[in-house]
């Protein structure tokens, strides 16, 4: 407060606020609200404004609008470079800083633990929510334990895979968000025994019950489980997860496997949930960090165990992703957007200060005359900043219109994300936004203005006077400006056409299995319609049912679905060391020939490979190698499961297979094992049919099939394995379709910077050229003199553009799925691209100087 | 005439602190007008408008001594001038002139 109001003045306004603060007790959004209508009143124009200061933007208002072509372009300019960053800057805005929406967020800490996934286990969850939040010790009003999955989701007969996140029961109390129909969880909710609830969002609530409130009481069916709706939370809110939307909600506790985890009172490590806190009234961050991390010490040392959490609790406010993974993959890719957005801005300025400056030149002698009269610099200058502000106002006002425009075609037009329930921008402008906007345009306005006031200030006035032609630095200037625009979206260019070229290549990639006329369906055979018995039992039918289908050439089950996502198991090649993650699938006999992934060594699963019969398993190369180089891996025994206190099972390898590609196209080898599904049952399956017309077409049939075979089996999606790959390269085809829009606009930027430069040295020169044409040149000899200029600036911009490229593709490489980030197509491909272009941004102002009359030409001066 | 003309505003500051007397400073000032219009007063409006006043010579002010309450800062005592006081007088006229015989509905 005393920084913002100097002198006395603060002293006595900051005394009656303290004063007042004292006996009405306003709280901080009061106090900071009053200090902002102190700010309000000083830079409100009647105060700021010195009489000629606002003078001078009337003033820039009447010479702008007295040339609307030109305040036209230049506000276009700067509103496509300030719409494009606040687009940016929204979808990165939502990834990292927007609060939760419930009250008082910034009260709303989550709990992490540094360098780990999950804060902690539900047990040492509720160990410290009873010690950091017990009415005594009172740090937090109270903790909440939540974890976000994928779950199969049943209402009225449709199955879908949506996100949920399973909570602890003070979930809504500590949010302090009330439910907008029924009731959120009750502490009853938690007990053993007691009968599952569940709470939809709004948009669930819309989407699958149509708004009515009979939905209260309806029972949905998440994966093998029957819960009761008790409740819709309230609109707008999609949980604690994002950029995640969530569309149910369910105790914790009411999950089978944790109910069984929970159950075994020697189970201290699992589930693991994240931790989020309401800080109690009074208690500053850094106080409860310290006491929760003594008592997480304390909790550690009373309850010891093998596999500890090293790493120290930490404490944020709910901002954004809070999930450090999505964090993680957003960073990089929200910093590559921010600069590339940047960049375009950048050029955006270039072009205003280009067309200021070509004006600067018309009107020299307004400026000298202004000068002679006694106007002083700094006068002058001001008058230029006037016209610069009124400009990127008016760009402002453009690009937050334009960027709304933007965000929605772009959230539109933009690939899928592949996870489920990823929120891909939820756009709408939001105050930050418009700061952010008001602050760039304000930043560019000073970037533009700032040479071409200093020009404008500095008039050589005898010759201006005389009104003589420009002199040659500025023109110089003017050059470099355009160097600098061409090399900086050629950069650009190169970048989106290396990540599209390496899309491509991608595609190319061999998966290591085969995917053509292949699909997927996805479905759940699950107690209590199904035992494991009758489970088998019902897929063997499955199989023989779409075998025995027209158009079918082979068909097969697998747990996993390829490039989509895989399971993992702890495997050892001795009971007593310490177990290892190796990436695993379970899969029935056959379905090596269905995915086409030889079979190297020793055999295949076969029917006879049976619950009975001896466990067997198949490696893939880089198991093999990695575990037994240089011997025979047939015939070796692995022990299989993670939990060092529990035994482990054992199982023979039977066969090795041909490496594939298993998560998505540009993983590395990986170590993989395969298990028969006879030996390690699991009912969610993908059926993975191969078709000999076109797979997509199979869909509707295949659905029939299955639901002919029980009509209550839960069908999730089926797509082709080209559909799955495709989404694998999400990110790649993500920054292409992004840099390719965003190059594509810098380009375009920087060529009507180009025709700006030449059209005006074409006009500065029109006298040159008509007495050259007198004295006999050919007009095509004036034609290529112009076009020369344009060409030359563009071959110099291009030069520095490849060398800058090349610095920066660098970076990119782990992008680029091999290729080359100094790739000779791409970067010859941008560069005669812009070479065309320029050809076309000089080839209109060359002609119109070919069509000079040199009469006219002479007798225009 | 004109320039001697009160926004409506401005009447309302100097009527507070006429009627305020020997107590007028800011904290008071603002919970006066508070208190008896009903509407939020922002403490940079009232002190805007205070500095306006003071400049066309309506109010004088000076600082008192340094108050603990006030976490050791002064106040700003207001006091009516007598070229206020006429302005607050001709504001007054012109406006009973205006609704003399006036009825509403």
């Amino acid at each position: 407060m005393r920084r913002l109001v100097p002198g006395r003045e603060g002293e006595i306004i900051a005394g009656d606020l303290r004063e007042e603060f004292e006996t009405r007790g306003g709280g901080r959004f009061w106090y900071w609200r009053e200090v902002l209508s102190c700010l309000a009143v000083r830079l409100s124009p009647h105060r700021l404004t010195a009489p000629d200061l606002r003078q001078d933007l009337h003033y820039a208002v009447r010479v702008l609008r007295r040339n609307p072509g030109y305040t036209l372009t230049a506000m276009v300019c700067l509103a496509l470079g300030i719409g494009v960053n606040s687009t940016v800057f929204t979808m990165v805005d939502e990834l990292f800083w927007e609060p939760l929406q419930v009250p008082q967020s910034d009260r709303v800490m989550v709990i992490g633990r540094s360098g780990e996934e999950s804060t902690c286990s539900y047990r040492d969850y509720q160990e410290l929510e009873r010690r950091v939040a017990a009415p005594g010790g009172r740090l937090f009003s109270g903790l909440l334990a939540y974890d976000n999955v994928p779950i199969s989701l049943d209402v009225e007969g449709t199955s879908q895979i949506v996100m949920g996140e399973a909570v602890s029961a003070n979930f809504a109390d500590i949010l302090q968000l009330p439910a907008q129909a029924g009731r959120w969880f009750r502490p009853e909710d938690e007990q053993p025994g007691s009968d599952p609830v569940a709470v939809l969002s709004d948009g669930a609530w819309t989407r699958r019950f149509g708004r009515s409130m009979s939905a209260i009481g309806k029972r949905v069916r998440i994966e093998t489980q029957w819960y009761r709706v008790v409740g819709i939370a309230p609109p707008g809110f999609l949980g604690v997860s994002p950029p995640h939307a969530m569309e149910i909600w369910i105790p914790l506790t009411s999950q089978p496997y944790a109910k069984e985890l929970l159950a075994n009172p020697g189970e201290r490590e699992r589930p693991r949930v994240l931790v989020i806190g309401r800080l109690a009234d009074g208690t500053g961050m850094r106080t409860a960090e310290a006491a929760l991390q003594s008592v997480d010490a304390q909790i550690r040392r009373e309850f010891p165990r093998d596999t500890a959490s090293t790493g120290a609790l930490t404490l944020a406010v709910t901002a954004g992703a809070s999930m450090p993974a999505v964090r993680e993959v957003a960073t990089p890719i929200s910093i590559m957007l921010l600069s590339v957005t940047g960049i375009v801005l950048l050029i955006a300025c270039v072009n205003v200060a280009n067309l200021l400056l070509s004006r600067s030149a018309v009107r020299r002698r307004e400026m000298a005359v202004r000068q002679a009269l006694g106007a002083s610099r700094w006068r002058l200058v001001r008058q230029t900043l006037a016209e610069g502000i009124v400009l990127a106002a008016g760009g402002v006002a453009l690009g937050l219109f334009f960027g709304l425009g933007a965000s929605r075609l772009l959230a539109r037009s933009l690939p899928a994300l592949p996870h489920v329930g990823m929120v891909v921008l939820d756009l709408n402008v939001n105050w930050r936004e418009a700061i952010f906007a008001a602050v760039a345009g304000l930043a560019s306005a000073v970037l533009f203005t700032l040479s071409p006031a200093i020009e404008h200030s500095r008039p050589d006035l005898t010759s201006s006077l005389k009104g003589e032609g420009a002199g040659g630095r500025r023109l110089r200037q003017r050059d470099v400006y355009v160097i600098v625009q061409v090399a900086l979206s050629l950069t650009l260019l190169i970048v989106a056409t290396l990540l599209v070229r390496a899309m491509q290549h991608a595609q190319g990639l061999d998966p290591g299995f085969a995917m053509d006329h292949r699909l997927a369906a996805r479905i759940y055979v699950s107690e209590p319609e199904y035992t494991e018995e009758s489970g088998k039992l019902f897929l063997a039918r499955l199989l023989d049912t779409v075998r025995a289908a027209p158009g079918v050439r082979s068909a097969t089950l697998s747990y996993t679905t390829p490039l989509s996502f895989s399971d993992s198991v702890c495997t050892s090649t001795t009971p007593d060391v310490r177990p290892r993650r190796a990436s695993s699938d379970v899969v029935v006999p056959g379905y090596f020939d269905t995915m086409a992934i030889p079979i190297l060594h020793g055999r295949q699963f076969a029917p006879t490979d049976q619950p009975g019969s001896p466990p067997v398993l198949i490696v893939n190369q880089t198991f093999a190698a990695r575990n037994w180089p240089n011997e025979d891996p047939l015939g070796k025994t692995l022990w299989l499961g993670c939990d060092t206190k529990e035994p482990r099972t054992m199982a023979q390898v039977v066969g090795v297979a041909r490496d594939a590609k298993y998560e998505s196209l540009d993983e590395a080898p990986r170590k993989f094992i395969y298990r028969p599904l006879a030996q390690s049952w699991v009912g969610f399956v993908a059926v993975i049919v191969e078709t000999s017309g076109a797979p997509a077409e199979f869909t509707a049939p295949l659905r029939a099939l299955l639901h002919r075979l029980d009509s209550d089996l839960r069908v999730y999606e089926i797509e082709t394995l080209e559909q799955y790959a495709s989404q694998s390269l999400w990110k790649v085809r993500w920054q292409a379709t992004l840099l390719a829009v965003f190059g594509g606009l810098a380009m375009l930027l920087a060529a009507v910077g180009l025709y700006g430069v030449v059209a005006y040295s074409v006009a500065q020169r029109t006298r040159e050229i008509g007495v050259r044409l007198a004295m006999g040149a050919q007009r095509t000899d004036v034609l290529w003199m112009v076009l020369a200029r344009g060409l030359g600036l563009t071959a110099v911009g291009i030069g520095a553009g490849l060398v800058l490229s090349a610095g920066v593709t660098r970076l990119l490489a782990t992008l680029l799925y091999g290729i080359s980030p100094l790739d000779p197509v791409a970067f010859g491909v941008a560069s005669l691209g812009w070479m065309a272009v320029a050809m076309l941004a000089s080839y209109v102002p060359a002609r119109r100087a070919m069509k000079v009359d040199p009469v006219v030409a002479l007798r225009w001066e | 005439m004109s320039d001697q003309y009160l926004g409506e505003f401005e009447q309302l500051v100097l009527l507070a602190v006429v009627r305020l007397s020997d107590g007028a400073y800011g904290v008071p000032i603002r919970r006066e007008i508070e208190k008896r219009t009903d509407r939020k007063v922002t403490v940079g409006a009232l002190y805007s408008t205070l500095d306006r006043l003071e400049a066309k010579g309506y109010v004088s002010s000076w600082f008192a001594d340094p108050t603990a309450e006030r976490g050791g800062r002064s106040r700003r005592y207001f006091r009516i001038e007598p070229l206020g006081t006429e302005a607050l007088a001709l504001a007054k006229d012109m406006f009973d002139r205006m609704w003399k015989g006036v009825r509403l509905a």
